[in-house]
């Protein structure tokens, strides 16, 4: 749920990373924290108690400073990805704005990121949300992994099975070198803001 | 592709799926690495492979019986917790409007038990927060497996009338809900709480050292409140045991199985450290040179620093 402020021309909007377990997603944070180090007006927060999973979420927020007359703020946010939390899936997908969905390119992960679209969309619907209606971009990860000959879904079948029906933008990406990250974001952040431009008249 | 490079492809993926802690996929990996190998004769240093793979199968297995093991969600740092307070309170219909509350609320919904129950013992100081706060403290205990402590708290409140009327019965209504979720057989308006289920430890016995004595605040009965120090007369691991003597029946009576304890000091001949125990047993003693005094035992939950 944006808060917009009209009057103050200030506009604060929440992206969430969703995906599988170890797709990325905190991967793509620590991206751009590193990467947007301008952008970056706070420090990530990474709750990862369990050795490196994400238990809980990661945070990260980011000054985009003046677009169209209004100072932009931005929050990221990553899910834990394993099926166990989807409470907590839950809660932080609640007043979500956009979201950016990071589907593992390894082959053995075909399953999961399927299984993690379907749950998205029932969490979206259980809070009134459309997987159709809300800005939503498809990242392909890992595909760094392809040239180095491990087992990489081609990208034509992973758009064949997850971007069919939806049509929404999607990226490929190898979070881990930031290739694709930045363009992800960029795109993710643009339907966003246009959702909100629809729905508030914020721009000037 | 020869038998030789399809092994080595596999280990190479195995040992990706792995470095990606992606577990499952890994040992399945491993395991056909290790069918391949099985299978042919002719490879140099085949039971030395064949060792080395099976280290690599356990290993992989004990990682996935450790992730996926019953756990207690983990206590996040401060900053996390203000976090979590924060950008989650927002529009939750149970906080009433107040964000307080809200923050509260979420920390609870994240498992910060601790720092939730404090927030929420704050909030019961204001009388239109009250019964909210009242409830998700219950909710609170309960979720943390510690019944007899919800139980004794509901009928402490029930005692002192800190609910108006209407209010009491909606908290009742709320709790008898809960406790019913548990599926345990409560005796929730009697005033003796019955003992049921006995939080689990979290220790080893091996972990504990020697204690000599014990400091903590009685939590019911003529002395609640007030802080005792008792020494140990006896002690087997985690459980620990110590007399009161009958001329102290206040102190007897301030103390019963079933009690939880949050905040015992516990005084060792090396360190002082805290926790928090359970009261496993009171008896009276009924031969030999104590007759008359009360036995008392504890089992200590979980040592905090
Ligand atoms: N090779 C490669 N590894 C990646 C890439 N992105 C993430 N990883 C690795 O995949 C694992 C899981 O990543 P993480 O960001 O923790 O996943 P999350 O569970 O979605 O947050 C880590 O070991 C990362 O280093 C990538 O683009 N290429
Ligand atoms: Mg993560």
């Amino acid at each position: 749920m944006a808060v917009i402020n009209l009057k103050n021309r200030q506009i604060e909007c929440k992206l969430v990373y969703y995906g599988p377990g170890r797709s990325g997603k905190t991967t793509n944070l620590e991206y751009i924290h590193k990467a947007f180090k301008k952008q970056v007006t706070g420090k990530m927060i990474s709750i990862d108690t369990e050795g490196d999973r994400t238990l809980f979420f990661d945070f990260l927020p980011l000054g985009l400073g003046k677009i169209k007359g209004c100072d932009v703020k931005v929050q990221l946010y990553t899910v834990p990805g394993q099926v166990k939390y989807k409470a907590t899936r839950q809660l932080v997908l609640k007043g979500v704005d956009g979201i950016i969905f990071v589907a593992d390119s390894l082959a053995v992960r075909r399953e999961k990121n399927m299984i993690s679209l379907k749950d998205l969309h029932e969490n979206l619907l259980k809070m009134g949300l459309s997987i159709r209606k809300i800005p939503l971009v498809l990242q392909y990860n890992k595909r760094d992994l392809e040239s180095k000959g491990l087992p990489v879904m081609p990208v034509q079948k992973m758009e064949q099975e997850l971007n069919r029906q939806l049509k929404v933008p999607s990226f490929t990406a190898s979070a881990l070198s930031g290739d694709g990250v930045g363009h992800t974001l960029n795109q993710a952040l643009k339907l966003t803001l246009q959702s909100l431009q629809n729905e508030f008249k914020w721009a000037q | 592709m020869d038998l030789g490079e399809k092994i080595k492809k596999y280990y190479k993926e195995a040992e990706l799926y792995t470095s990606h802690g992606l577990l499952a996929e890994a040992l399945e990996k491993y395991k056909s690495v290790e069918g391949l190998v099985k299978s042919t004769s002719n490879i140099r240093n085949r039971q030395g492979i064949l060792k080395q793979l099976s280290i690599k199968i356990e290993e992989t297995n004990h990682k996935i019986l450790k992730l996926d093991g019953p756990k207690t969600t983990p206590e996040v740092a401060e900053d996390a917790q203000s976090l979590m307070k924060e950008m989650f309170s927002f529009d939750d219909p149970e906080a009433r409007g107040s964000s307080a509350l809200g923050g509260a609320i979420a920390l609870a919904k994240f498992g910060q038990y601790d720092k939730a129950i404090e927030e929420f013992n704050r909030l019961l100081e204001y009388e239109n927060l009250r019964l909210e706060a009242a409830k998700n403290i219950l909710w609170c205990w309960i979720e943390q497996n510690y019944t007899d402590y919800a139980v004794s708290l509901y009928q402490k409140w029930r005692k002192t009338k800190l609910f108006p009327q209407k209010e009491a019965e909606s908290l009742q209504k709320y709790f008898n809900e809960l406790m019913d979720k548990t599926g345990m057989d409560h005796e929730i308006d009697g005033l003796e709480s019955q003992r049921t289920v006995e939080p689990d430890s979290e220790l080893d016995d091996d972990e504990i050292l020697d204690i000599s004595s014990v400091r903590f605040i009685l939590p019911r009965g003529p002395k609640e409140g007030e802080r005792t120090e008792l020494e140990i007369s006896f002690q087997s691991g985690k459980y620990i045991r110590m007399i009161i003597s009958r001329r102290e029946k206040d102190l007897v009576d301030s103390i019963n199985p079933g009690d939880l304890l949050k905040d015992i000091v516990f005084y060792s001949p090396v360190a002082i450290f805290s926790g928090e125990g359970y009261v496993s047993s009171k008896n009276e003693i009924d031969a030999g040179p104590k007759k008359g005094d009360y036995s008392l035992e504890i089992k200590i939950i979980k040592i905090v620093s």
